[in-house]
């Protein structure tokens, strides 16, 4: 069954448990990985935000390898990096308009969020479901629409 | 799908892949200096040399770069042979030779029992094993800045008449994939020099931190048609941006629950 992936950022507390999970989850050699998530004050008290690769449709880091190390997983749908490829020019790092191609400077290599290959461990550890996979149905909209202003009724 | 015996085991390949890259899916360490899989395989150091052999062959074997032969099927491959350690302790000793300061050559050599070079050692060694992955990738990335000059003992890696290179963006892949470090650069301030040229760093406006050069972020900006406006600041300011904006949008929702 296809999943996706869903962050609800008014459900995060803040704890930082995905960031660990992630960390743990691409640690080298028993290195821990760069989190390819991160936890940011929403400008509001207790108000957090997961910050994580959105898996754009057009997506500007693929757009600016020159060396076609990032692709697109038709199965997952996530942007991936193949490292074997990458020549750490960090043309991807500077172009990603939203900062979600990082450098891991302990590994000395540039990380993205590949959606662990399609089952993200940071959803498995999120204590309050701001991190969900949640199943596709039919009819979904292929991604939700943000809403672009303020509701004007504010009951 | 090809079938092949590597080291005594059955490993599948794709028609037309390069057997080093096979050998290395199985779990199989060998050296290679001049491979990237970014680039064309080019068969420089000899280092990924292994043995080859059939059935059919009747005892008859082979020596071949893995990075550049093909696979075949019911190909039997020996990487750790007594031959081909003995190859590889000749290439890495005449490496050594050429490259005694460089710290990869010393623990590669360790790593086969070599501590001195046999040969003579080179005097004014710099250390470049004429590889040719900093040409490749450069001309890979579309910018041939770099290429090899001269010829026999004279043959160098330099960009045109030894001046400034005026297709070079300042991007580093060529330093940073260099197998040996030689090739130098300065990261000063708001400057970066490579290759005898200086190039101005973006500062991210908010922060201050250094990027890419803003030649480099030209060029994809024209070429990969990606706005300018992407590179002014950096990744972690890029990160607060995105947690600013999400949380206007979900202050909304909050305002319209209380």
């Amino acid at each position: 069954m296809k999943s996706r992936f869903v962050v609800t950022p008014n459900l995060c507390t803040g704890c930082r448990t995905c960031e660990l999970a992630c960390s743990f989850a691409h640690a080298i050699d028993g290195k821990l990985g760069k989190s390819r998530i991160t936890v940011l004050n929403g400008g509001m008290k207790d108000l957090w935000i997961p910050v994580v690769c959105l898996q754009c449709d057009d997506p500007a880091c693929v757009k600016s390898c020159l060396v076609d190390a990032l692709r697109r997983n038709p199965e997952t749908g996530a942007v991936e990096l193949n490292q074997e490829k990458c020549v750490k020019c960090m043309a991807c790092v500077a172009a990603c308009p939203f900062g979600c191609s990082l450098f891991d400077e302990q590994h000395d290599m540039v990380v993205k969020c590949d959606l662990c290959g399609g089952d993200p461990v940071c959803a498995h550890f999120c204590p309050s479901e701001a991190l969900s996979l949640k199943p596709i149905t039919e009819n979904q909209p292929h991604r939700q629409q943000m809403p672009t202003s303020a509701p004007s009724t504010v009951k | 799908m090809v079938h092949l015996i590597i080291n005594g085991k059955v490993a599948q390949a794709e028609e037309g892949e390069m057997l080093l890259t096979v050998i290395r899916r199985q779990g199989i360490e060998i050296p290679a200096l001049c491979h990237h899989e970014a680039v064309e395989p080019f068969g420089a150091c000899r280092l990924c040399t292994v043995e080859i052999t059939k059935e059919e062959w009747n005892g008859w074997k082979n020596h071949v770069t893995s990075c550049l032969y093909p696979v075949e099927s019911n190909l039997i491959v020996n990487t750790h042979s007594p031959t081909v350690i003995e190859l590889r302790k000749t290439l890495i000793d005449l490496l050594l030779a050429r490259c005694p300061n460089s710290l990869k050559i010393r623990q590669l050599a360790e790593e086969y029992g070599i501590t001195k070079t046999s040969y003579e050692e080179i005097p004014d060694a710099d250390n470049c094993i004429l590889c040719g992955l900093c040409t490749r990738i450069c001309d890979q990335m579309g910018f041939d800045a770099i290429s090899t000059v001269d010829r026999g003992h004279g043959k160098r890696v330099a960009p045109p008449f030894d001046e400034a290179p005026p297709d070079c963006v300042g991007c580093l892949a060529c330093a940073l994939n260099c197998p040996t470090n030689v090739i130098e650069f300065t990261d000063e301030g708001n400057y970066r020099t490579i290759w005898k040229k200086q190039f101005e760093l973006i500062t991210c406006a908010k922060c201050g931190k250094k990027t890419i050069t803003k030649e480099f972020a030209e060029v994809l900006s024209e070429s990969r048609n990606i706005p300018m406006s992407y590179f002014e600041i950096c990744d972690e300011c890029h990160r607060k941006e995105l947690a600013q904006a999400m949380g206007g949008i979900c202050s909304w929702s909050r305002e319209a629950v209380s």
